[in-house]
């Protein structure tokens, strides 16, 4: 509008020209002088601005009038000029809006005015551009920024995405681990319960033995005070069997002196004659009887020296099988404490067993939480897994994105 | 004497002997040379006498010698122990003591059970009245003639 309001006015002059020509064709021919006024208005109204009108052939009176329309025409000239001047720099100034639109050149948007009507609408323009160029530069700056952020994005999602994997993998192996574990614990489980069972056994066994060795010592020390009632009988039976040997050697004695007695009566029957027959059988049979008592006696001394052999054979085996008890009592005291001992570390391994069970009992409730726990994460990761990787896909897509707007920037030159 | 008389008595005639046994031999007296038996006991040596006098001992208040036969017949030594007995032999005006081990009775023996000792044996033989068979070689019994056996006990010790 702006643009056209120059035209406007000189159109309507060119017009008013126009008809005065015109009225003054209507008018019939004109005289010389009007002609030279003719002539140089068809000239300007043929384009030739600088035609004037020339004094010399206006006549008289002519003068004023060629000066004035002279000076009117070149109001207009200059008026066309300057019309035309304005016309180029809006052209320049809508190529380079043109070049600005069709390559996003910002950097030919170098027009200047001295028309001062179209002035501030150019710098306005300028303005205008200067501030889109600001924000070109500031958007290209962006758009790097952003492309190296996506990358970065980009490469940490890919990381995180790989490390999420490798994390899962991690955690299956865990997994299987704690598994393992928990079958390993079990088994320890198992194994410390029959430790235990076996040591319950062997602390019974124990007891057993040590109510044993108690009734073996119970029993040596019996045998020991058995053998000293035996020995002691063995010297009563010692001294009986010397007083009966003091006692036969009376009889002894007594037998042989019977003995000679007899023989001496047998003799002095025998002297007597026939009449100290019978006697003499009845001495002869004394005689007997005392050879027999002698005979018996004898044996009595064979059997009394004997039986002191015995007694003291047996009085020998007494005092052997008491120092035998009493190495055996020893022998039960040290195996008493031996099997003290015995049921003192049973007694300890019991224990440790049984909590070896329980804690290992434990330990499988804590694993099978663990594994519970492991699985639960499993499936975290593996959805953090998935997410990483649409992570990572949208981070390849805004990484496109940012390389696809930093192109689209690179079209609009700022410099 | 006493045989005869016993011989007359009887229609199977019999000797009754002391029998005794010292060392290995064992010997029969006729009875009626045998007073006494007791214990040797405990003899006294006697100086300048023959070796088979062991000495003499008192008896009944008289001093008696007593011989040993072993020696005197050269058949070895007696011992005198608790068991030891010496009987009072007589024959004749000699009254002796002889050491026996063992008496073992006054048995009759038949005479003719008796038979004649050896001729020609050794010095044993000539003081001998007979031997007398037993069931083994052991239990014979050599009967002596005792009135012969103290005299020439008697002559060996007045020859020395």
């Amino acid at each position: 509008m702006s643009l056209d309001t120059p035209n406007e006015k000189p159109a309507s002059k060119a017009r008013s020209a126009r008809k005065a020509p015109a009225n003054k064709a209507s008018a019939a021919a004109p005289p010389a002088p009007l002609k030279a006024f003719t002539d140089t208005l068809l000239t300007v109204l043929a384009g030739n601005l600088q035609a004037r009108v020339p004094k010399e052939l206006v006549g008289e009176g002519g003068e004023e009038m060629a000066h004035l329309l002279n000076q009117v025409l070149d109001n207009f000239a200059s008026s066309e000029h300057r019309k035309h001047v304005a016309a180029q720099e809006i052209d320049q100034a809508l190529d380079a809006l043109i070049s600005l639109v069709r390559e996003g050149d910002l950097s030919r948007w170098n027009t200047t005015t001295e028309d001062p009507q179209l002035g501030p609408l150019l710098e306005g323009f300028g303005k205008v551009i200067e501030t889109l160029r600001t924000f070109v530069r500031e958007i290209n700056e962006a758009a790097l920024r952003l492309s190296s952020s996506a990358n970065q994005v980009l490469a940490a999602s890919t990381q995180h995405e790989t490390s999420s994997t490798e994390q899962a993998a991690a955690i299956h192996e865990t997994t299987a681990t704690m598994e393992e574990l928990k079958h390993a614990s079990a088994q320890i489980a198992e194994n410390a319960g029959s430790v235990a069972r076996v040591a319950e056994e062997t602390l019974g066994a124990a007891r057993a033995g040590r109510g044993a060795i108690g009734e073996f010592i119970q029993a040596m020390q019996q045998i020991r005070s058995d053998g000293v009632a035996v020995a002691d009988s063995i010297a009563k039976l010692s001294k009986r069997v010397e007083r009966i040997g003091t006692v036969v050697e009376v009889i002894d004695e007594i037998a042989d002196r019977s003995d000679l007695l007899a023989l001496n009566a047998a003799l002095e029957g025998s002297r007597a004659g026939e009449a100290g027959k019978g006697f003499s059988i009845v001495a002869a049979e004394m005689r007997r009887l005392a050879e027999n008592v002698l005979d018996s006696t004898k044996e009595i001394k064979n059997l009394i020296t004997e039986i002191r052999e015995a007694t003291a054979a047996a009085a020998g085996a007494a005092e052997a099988s008491k120092s035998a008890t009493e190495s055996g009592e020893k022998l039960g005291a040290v195996a008493a404490q031996a099997v003290e001992g015995i049921l003192a570390g049973v007694q300890e391994t019991s224990d440790a067993a049984r909590v070896i069970n329980l804690a290992t009992q434990q330990q499988r409730t804590a694993t099978e939480q663990v594994v519970a726990s492991m699985a639960e994460i499993e499936d975290v990761t593996r959805q953090t897994t998935q997410a990483s990787k649409q992570a990572t896909g949208a981070a390849a897509e805004l990484t496109q994105l940012a390389a696809r707007l930093a192109e689209l920037i690179k079209r609009f030159k700022a410099d | 004497m006493a045989p005869d008389r016993a011989v007359a008595a009887q229609a199977r005639p019999e000797q009754e002997f002391f029998c005794f046994r010292v060392g290995d031999l064992r010997f029969g007296v006729p009875s009626e040379n045998v007073l006494e038996v007791f214990r040797a006991g405990l003899l006294t040596p006697l100086p300048r006498t023959p070796s088979f006098i062991m000495g003499v001992t008192g008896h009944r208040g008289e001093v008696l010698p007593v011989v040993d036969l072993l020696r005197f017949l050269s058949k070895g030594e007696a011992r005198i122990g608790p068991r030891t007995r010496l009987f009072i032999g007589v024959t004749g005006s000699i009254v002796a003591g002889v050491v026996a081990d063992t008496v073992l009775g006054l048995r009759r023996i038949p005479v003719s059970d008796i038979l004649p000792p050896p001729l020609g044996g050794d010095a044993a033989a000539e003081h001998l009245l007979g031997v007398v068979q037993g069931s083994t070689t052991q239990d014979g019994i050599n009967l002596l003639n005792f009135h012969k056996l103290l005299q020439t006990a008697r002559q060996r010790a007045v020859a020395r």
